[in-house]
Order: structure tokens, then C-alpha cells, then sequence
């Protein structure tokens, strides 16, 4: 019986060693662009959803210009459409796959409705295929994001709000000082962990042929016939980039809180 | 201390739950007048906090009106210098009334010159450096000079109350409301917010107090109002309302408080 493991077989695949570096640089820009893209998708969303814009609201006055008590059309007064598409978007993308969603954004949506010209950047990222995968992750990302920075903002004592409206700060204000500092503390743990995830989920793009680690990984097979050596090669880069951000993220979490402690 | 010069006139006030089942304020019609010192007083779920909270706008009432410095608050639109309805700006009349919560409400992640300085440079466009000063005279006066690099988490209960109050106090507000701000607080604490409370009385700040401290209106209050499931049922100066209350809901309050 064969080793499970054997030293040999890295001697064999060390020629293919660019092919991970390389890999790794696609993981880890796919990964910001994925952040930052469902990081903006989120606070739009997220804005969306604790919109109070109900464009029936004239619909919940009674002709002396008083709300109603209740009834139809007080529930209609409060239908507020912004916010409902943002929470369909949300439910629909945490309920199917997110290799679902990487082959409708890559076959359907820019195999059919856009058509991306086909380059490479810096030699080796197929800009066909990157743009696709980024735009399909951050907009699953985004959804997740979403629900973290609402609940993020919704678990910030309405104290707060109470105390810096009365000082006459308006609603912008108040977000701005008052709220988003104090949620942003509170949600960091969860966004590191979020961003952690999107460097691991970004492996599901090699499935449309973005050269990120896994296609590595894939190539180096089929030179070579060899697997599980490029796949433990592979598992400790991904260790070795999820690990110490969450670690980094952790540091300026603790920094953030001084103000929390005696 | 009082002038008779009326700075806020309640009248017909509701503010209504589930369809009306609930009436936390069931048509009250009071006057504020400039140096007023109005004590509200009451058992528990009378609507006193609910009404404090309408003067300035926390709670959106069912009906009535709030007129404060002559513009009624509670319409969405009101005439403007030329008569043109205009969209009512409630946070520049939030400004003129300084609001001191139960639980504080110091912003936990700011200094308590941070949470002082922050309203005026804001709202106010007060220069930062102008700020710092004001609010270091402030502090001082109520004997925390001392604690403007502190986070409000190092402070004691008292203490910050009594920054609530001196943050409030930095919009020079023509109103302050207190929203019973002793109620959250030790024993011992008692006396140093009330002590402020009462040197902002002497100085003739006007103040609506919801409280229990039967002490201080008797002793601080030029006005007691009693409320009772949403109604103000009696209202007189302190010693005529404590030594001789007319309705039967006071005689049985105070027959429990005193």
C-alpha cells in the first residue's frame, strides 16, 4: 500500500510553485474586490431596509389630518417598497447556493446580457472570468453584510438616538456620530469573519475558470496526476491568509473598545 | 421666579395605542411659563414620562397641540416670518429644549468633553476651541473639572447625571426636561444631581421635573402637576397641593409617597 502522503511528490510539483503564487494573488484581489463591492452593496441594502420611505403614507391620515387607528389602509400607509425589495434580495440570495449564483452571473448574465472583453491583467487574470466571479461573490457577500450592519445599527440603544436628537442633531448627524461609531465596534467581529469566509468561499470560482488557488491546484493534477500534495499546498495558503487577518482584525477590535473599560 | 410669560401651552394633548384601547394621554391642557419650575408627580403608568417626552417631540401625539415660542409643534407644516407654510424644522426646536434621560444617554464611546463639544460644534457651528471652554466652565460648576478626558464608563451614576445635564445645558436651551433623573441612581447619589438641579432652578432656568422626589417639589418646584391615567387632575404650588389636595387620586397618592 501507498503512503497517503509522500515527500517525493512536492519535489515533483515545486516546477508549478508560480502557478500557486499566482493563484494566491487572484484569491486575495478577488477577495478585496468581493469586500468592498458587498460592503458598498450592504450599506445600500442596509439603508434600504431602515428606510422610512412610504410614498402611500397619505393614505394612513384621516381628513382632519390625524393618523388612523388602524384598519387596511394603515397597513398600506406603511408599505414602504425600498425597504422590501432590499429584504427580497437579501432572502432570495441567502436561500440558494452560492454556486448557483456564480453560474447565473457567469453564463446568464455575462454570457448572454454582457459581453466582457477578453484580456488578461498582469499576465495570468483572465479578465472574463475574474470580473464574473467578483460580481457574482460580492453580491452574495452582500446580502450577508447587509443583515450584520442592520442588526449592527438596530442593537445600539435607542437611548442614543433619543440623547442626540434632543440635542438637536438631525437624523444624518446622529447616524454619523453617534450610531455608526458605536455599531461599527460592534459589528467588526462579524465583517473580519465575513471577510474570512470570502476568502475561502472564492474557491467556488474555479468552477468558471478563474485561475485562484483551487485552479492551481486543478492544473497541477492534470500535468502531473499528483493531488494531494498541491491540495495541502493549497490548504496551508488558505491558513495562512485567513488565519492572521482575523488575528489583524481582532488587534484593532481591541483597540477600538478602550472606551468600553475602566 | 416665574414671569407669566408663557413659553409652552399644552392643549387637548392624546397620544394614543392600539387603536385608542390605550390612552397614555388623555387630553391634558397645561401652560409653562418662563422660570417655571413644573414638578410632575404620579403613580407609575399615569402618562407622566409620555407627556414630558411629547414636549419635545420623543413621542408623536394622537391630537392636541404643543405651541413652544409661539409655533405649534406638533403640525407637520407652519407658517413661516411671510406667512408660507413651511416644512416644520423639529430639530431647531429640539435645540432651545435640553432633555436630561433617566439611563443618562452619555455617548459611551466619547470623552466626556467629547460628548459636551459634539451638539454646539455641530449644530451650533460653535468653534471647537470655544466649545472646550464652555464646557470646561461647565464642569467645573458642577465639580467634575477634573474628569473631562474620562469615558463615561469610568464615571459614577451620579456623576453622570450630572455631565447629562451639563451637555444638555450646552445648547443654552430656554427649557430643560428631566425624564426622572434620579431614578436610576444609588441612594447616595441622589443629593448631587438634585443639588444641580436645584442651583439651575435658582439661576431661573425653566424646568419640567418628572419625578419622585416628593422633597424636591416641595422644596424646588413653583408648580406641582398631578397626573393620573393620562389626566391631569390637580395642579397648584407645592404647599397647598401637599398639605391640601382636593381630588381623591392625590389624597391616596400621597398617602402612600409622603
Amino acid at each position: 500500500m501507498e503512503h497517503f502522503i509522500q515527500a517525493e511528490n512536492f519535489g515533483k510539483i515545486a516546477p508549478y510553485l508560480t502557478l500557486f503564487w499566482q493563484g494566491t494573488a487572484v484569491t486575495v484581489l478577488m477577495s478585496l474586490f468581493t469586500v468592498v463591492i458587498g460592503f458598498l452593496l450592504a450599506l445600500l441594502l442596509a439603508t434600504m431596509r431602515l428606510s422610512r420611505f412610504c410614498p402611500l403614507a397619505f393614505l394612513g391620515v384621516d381628513k382632519e389630518g390625524r393618523l388612523r387607528d388602524g384598519g387596511v389602509l394603515l397597513a398600506v400607509s406603511r408599505f414602504n417598497p425600498l425597504a422590501f425589495l432590499a429584504t427580497a434580495y437579501v432572502e432570495i440570495l441567502r436561500s440558494t447556493p452560492v454556486l448557483v449564483q456564480v453560474f447565473i452571473i457567469y453564463y446568464g448574465v455575462f454570457g448572454a446580457l454582457v459581453t466582457l472583453p477578453k484580456f488578461t491583467v498582469l499576465g495570468f487574470i483572465k479578465f472574463e472570468r475574474f470580473v464574473p466571479g467578483i460580481v457574482a461573490l460580492g453580491m452574495n457577500s452582500g446580502a450577508y453584510l447587509c443583515e450584520i450592519i442592520r442588526s449592527g445599527i438596530q442593537s445600539i440603544d435607542g437611548g442614543q438616538t433619543e440623547a442626540s436628537r434632543s440635542l438637536g442633531m438631525t437624523q444624518m448627524q446622529t447616524m454619523r456620530f453617534i450610531i455608526l461609531p458605536q455599531a461599527i465596534k460592534n459589528i467588526l467581529p462579524a465583517i473580519a469573519n465575513e471577510f474570512v469566509v470570502i476568502i475561502k468561499e472564492s474557491a467556488i470560482t474555479y468552477t468558471i475558470g478563474v485561475q485562484d488557488i483551487m485552479s492551481a491546484v486543478n492544473a497541477v493534477r492534470g500535468a502531473t496526476f499528483i493531488i494531494i500534495e498541491p491540495l495541502l499546498v493549497a490548504t496551508a495558503i488558505y491558513f495562512c491568509l485567513c488565519f492572521p487577518t482575523s488575528k489583524i482584525i481582532a488587534y484593532f477590535e481591541r483597540r477600538m473598545s478602550r472606551g468600553d473599560r475602566r | 421666579m416665574a414671569t407669566g410669560d408663557k413659553l409652552i401651552e399644552v392643549r387637548d394633548l392624546k397620544k394614543y395605542y392600539n387603536r385608542g384601547a390605550i390612552k397614555a394621554l388623555d387630553g391634558i391642557s397645561v401652560d409653562i411659563n418662563r422660570g417655571d419650575v413644573a414638578v410632575v408627580i404620579g403613580p407609575s403608568g399615569s402618562g407622566k414620562s409620555t407627556f414630558l417626552r411629547s414636549l419635545n417631540l420623543m413621542e408623536e401625539p394622537t391630537g392636541g397641540s404643543i405651541v413652544f415660542d409661539g409655533v405649534d409643534i406638533t403640525k407637520k407644516k407652519v407658517p413661516d416670518g411671510s406667512g408660507k407654510l413651511v416644512r416644520l424644522d423639529i430639530d431647531r426646536h429640539r435645540q432651545k429644549m435640553g432633555m436630561v434621560f433617566q439611563h443618562f444617554n452619555l455617548f459611551p464611546h466619547m470623552t466626556i468633553l467629547q460628548n459636551m463639544t459634539l451638539a454646539p460644534v455641530q449644530v451650533r457651528h460653535m468653534p471647537q476651541a470655544q466649545a472646550e471652554e464652555k464646557a470646561n466652565q461647565l464642569l467645573k460648576r458642577v465639580g467634575l473639572g477634573d474628569r473631562a478626558g474620562a469615558y463615561p464608563i469610568q464615571l459614577s451614576g451620579g456623576q453622570k447625571q450630572r455631565i447629562a445635564i451639563v451637555r444638555a445645558l450646552m445648547m443654552e436651551p430656554e427649557v430643560m426636561l428631566f425624564d426622572e433623573p434620579t431614578s436610576a441612581l444609588d441612594p447616595e447619589m441622589v443629593g448631587e444631581v438634585l443639588d444641580v438641579m436645584k442651583e439651575l432652578a435658582h439661576e431661573g432656568m425653566t424646568m419640567v421635573v418628572v419625578t419622585h422626589e416628593m422633597g424636591f417639589a416641595r422644596e424646588v418646584g413653583n408648580r406641582v402637576l398631578f397626573m393620573a391615567d393620562g389626566r391631569l387632575l390637580e395642579q397648584n404650588e407645592p404647599h397647598a397641593l401637599f398639605d391640601h389636595p382636593q381630588h381623591p387620586r392625590l389624597k391616596d397618592f400621597l398617602s402612600k409617597v409622603l
